[in-house]
């Protein structure tokens, strides 16, 4: 069964679109990450699963049900909807007391999750007095409170020292090994990378990419970074290679030629055939950040989604 | 909706927004109060025409309803204070945005909106309580001081209190739901505060002073007569119906927009 499902999902803000015929059927399986670059429509997509926002056309569907009866499932689904909100006079646990009564949950879930996020000791603080990274703590408590089949999260390690950004990690990697469904947004694609067992990748409101972590790392690209001993050699050595039919490119202080690693001896024999001796020799792959570049280009989103804006205006 | 009462109530106790909500429920009471029994006894022109403030004669002061004459006459205040809590707390809710918790785990939005308004009808009862309290503590010592006669402020006690304690509460709650209407419409409590305390102190003075323009209908007229318990301009019965269009068609306003307006950020 499909956590997540949607049917050509259009949202438009004014000329802004920002969901655009999206269709996506997600596998209820461990931690799905949801990315793209800022104004790719992420945002806009998980506030109209959750009911905060309607869709202008299209379907969807959050574990069966569809988004127009957000309450047949609002009682199995938690969230982190961007920055943890809460009332910063009262103290994390009261806030915590107010959200289980509102749905209807026994208190010691409130003492459950208190312990599930580690704050066991400090919840009788008035909010105003923690950290971001406590926060942000307390707003994923806040999601774990109705125990979850699917757990939504929007970027949950923002103002995260890295001390909490691998707890964090941690605990959605347990939260997806324990039967539940984490589908969580975020920028650190290191993170993603590092916790996601699936992908859907959304640039201006189109999905790009939908599929397991390992089916996208399957894009990797292999390459090699060579330097000469001597920089005056570099260019000697780029047109050698070129001739030679590899496939060669500039970066910073280094040649990147696209290999794997078993051809490193064949392209240190091509270097020292054209008497160019290699002071570096590196091989390397991209890393999801260079996969999602490539995918997405470099232009950010809501900075392209306004000069649309613009040029309608003018047009 | 009661669970959604009682999820508003826990947030809504928190200690500042408490104290300064009591807090200023006293200072009005007790300022009130001097100010009344000063002018009465001074043989000063009372200020009746003021905007907000309908002070009694020293004939009606020493009559049994003398003792709680306070809390009408200082109705409108109390009621500005209301507004802006009703304001702060509705506003709070998107300037924090805590709406989005909120209708992710309820997302039966009329629910969190009812929740809401029956939450903070009871600590309106609750601060009407304080006022009248604060009321009467201060209207005794007050009179005797300066030598009104309190004779009769023993007659039908009970009936006297618990009148002007309903009064007082109904006219808070007209006050209120006026706040949390054009918080939900503006989404911004200052915003909220400056139109319904602009629009009921300043804007409706101004009408009033167009002689061709009849003013009982005008919510601050109603207000001050459901406080009063009926005025000569207003009856009773007339504020009462008034008052309860009002808040119906507010609430109306306030529930539709709440329930279909996109939550955004």
């Amino acid at each position: 069964m499909s956590v997540v499902s949607t049917t050509d999902l259009t949202r438009r803000f004014g000329p802004i679109t920002a969901l655009d015929r999206l269709t996506v059927d997600l596998p209820a399986t461990g931690v799905i990450g949801l990315v793209g670059p800022n104004g790719s429509g992420k945002s806009t997509l998980i506030r109209i699963l959750l009911g905060l926002i309607r869709p202008t056309s299209g379907s969807a569907s959050v574990l069966g049900s569809a988004i127009s009866s957000p309450s047949h499932y609002s009682s199995r689904v938690g969230v982190l909807v961007e920055s943890p909100a809460f009332i910063p006079g009262l103290s994390a646990r009261s806030n915590l007391v107010s959200l289980a009564r509102l749905r209807h949950l026994p208190l010691a879930r409130v003492d459950a999750v208190l312990a599930q996020v580690g704050l066991v000791g400090r919840d009788r603080e008035p909010v105003k007095r923690f950290s971001l990274g406590m926060k942000q703590r307390l707003g994923i408590a806040a999601a774990l409170l109705p125990d979850p089949e699917l757990l939504i999260l929007d970027e949950p390690t923002n103002g995260l020292d890295p001390a909490g950004i691998v707890e964090i990690r941690e605990l959605l990697r347990d939260l997806g090994r324990n039967g539940r469904t984490v589908f969580v947004s975020s920028h650190q694609l290191s993170e993603i990378e590092a916790v996601c067992d699936y992908l859907v990748v959304i640039r201006f409101g189109k999905l790009v990419f939908s599929g397991p972590m390992a089916e996208m790392m399957k894009r990797t690209r292999e390459h090699i970074d060579i330097a000469a001993e001597h920089a005056g050699d570099m260019d000697r050595l780029e047109a050698t290679l070129v001739a030679g039919g590899w496939a060669v490119s500039a970066v910073d202080d280094v040649l990147r030629v696209a290999a794997s690693a078993d051809r490193a001896a064949e392209l240190n024999r091509a270097a020292a055939g054209a008497g160019v001796t290699l002071s570096r020799l590196v091989f390397a792959q991209d890393n999801l950040e260079e996969i999602f570049l490539a995918m997405t280009g470099r232009v950010d989103g809501e900075l392209a989604n306004g000069r649309a804006a613009v040029d309608e205006k003018v047009a | 909706m009661i669970a959604a009462a009682r999820s508003e109530l826990t947030r809504l106790r928190q200690p500042r927004l408490l104290a300064t909500w009591f807090g200023l429920m006293t200072l009005f009471a007790v300022m009130i109060n001097t100010v009344m029994i000063t002018f009465s006894t001074g043989g000063g022109s009372l200020p009746a025409g003021a905007p907000g403030v309908a002070f009694p004669t020293l004939a009606e002061l020493e009559s049994p309803s003398g003792l709680m004459s306070g809390l009408a006459a200082a109705s409108s205040m109390f009621g500005v204070v209301t507004l802006s809590i009703w304001a702060v707390v509705t506003a709070g809710d998107y300037g924090s945005g805590l709406i989005r918790l909120l209708v992710a785990a309820e997302p039966r939005r009329w629910r969190l909106l009812a929740g809401k308004v029956v939450a903070l009808v009871i600590l309106t009862a609750a601060a009407t309580t304080v006022a009248a309290i604060v009321n009467v503590l201060a209207a005794l010592p007050l009179a005797g001081a300066a030598g009104i006669s309190t004779t009769a402020w023993g007659t039908d006690l009970v009936e006297v209190v618990a009148g002007a304690w309903v009064n007082l509460f109904l006219a808070l709650c007209v006050w209120g739901v006026l706040g949390l209407v054009i918080a939900t419409l503006a989404r911004s409590a200052a915003v909220a505060i400056a139109i319904g305390v602009g629009y009921v102190l300043v804007v409706e003075s101004i009408i009033k002073m167009l002689k061709d323009v009849p003013s009982d209908w005008l919510l601050g007229t109603i207000l001050n007569a459901v406080a009063a318990g009926g005025t000569a301009a207003v009856a009773y019965s007339t504020a009462l119906a008034l008052g309860l269009g009002y808040v119906t068609l507010g609430l109306v306003i306030a529930g539709f927009v709440y329930i279909r307006r996109d939550v955004t950020d």
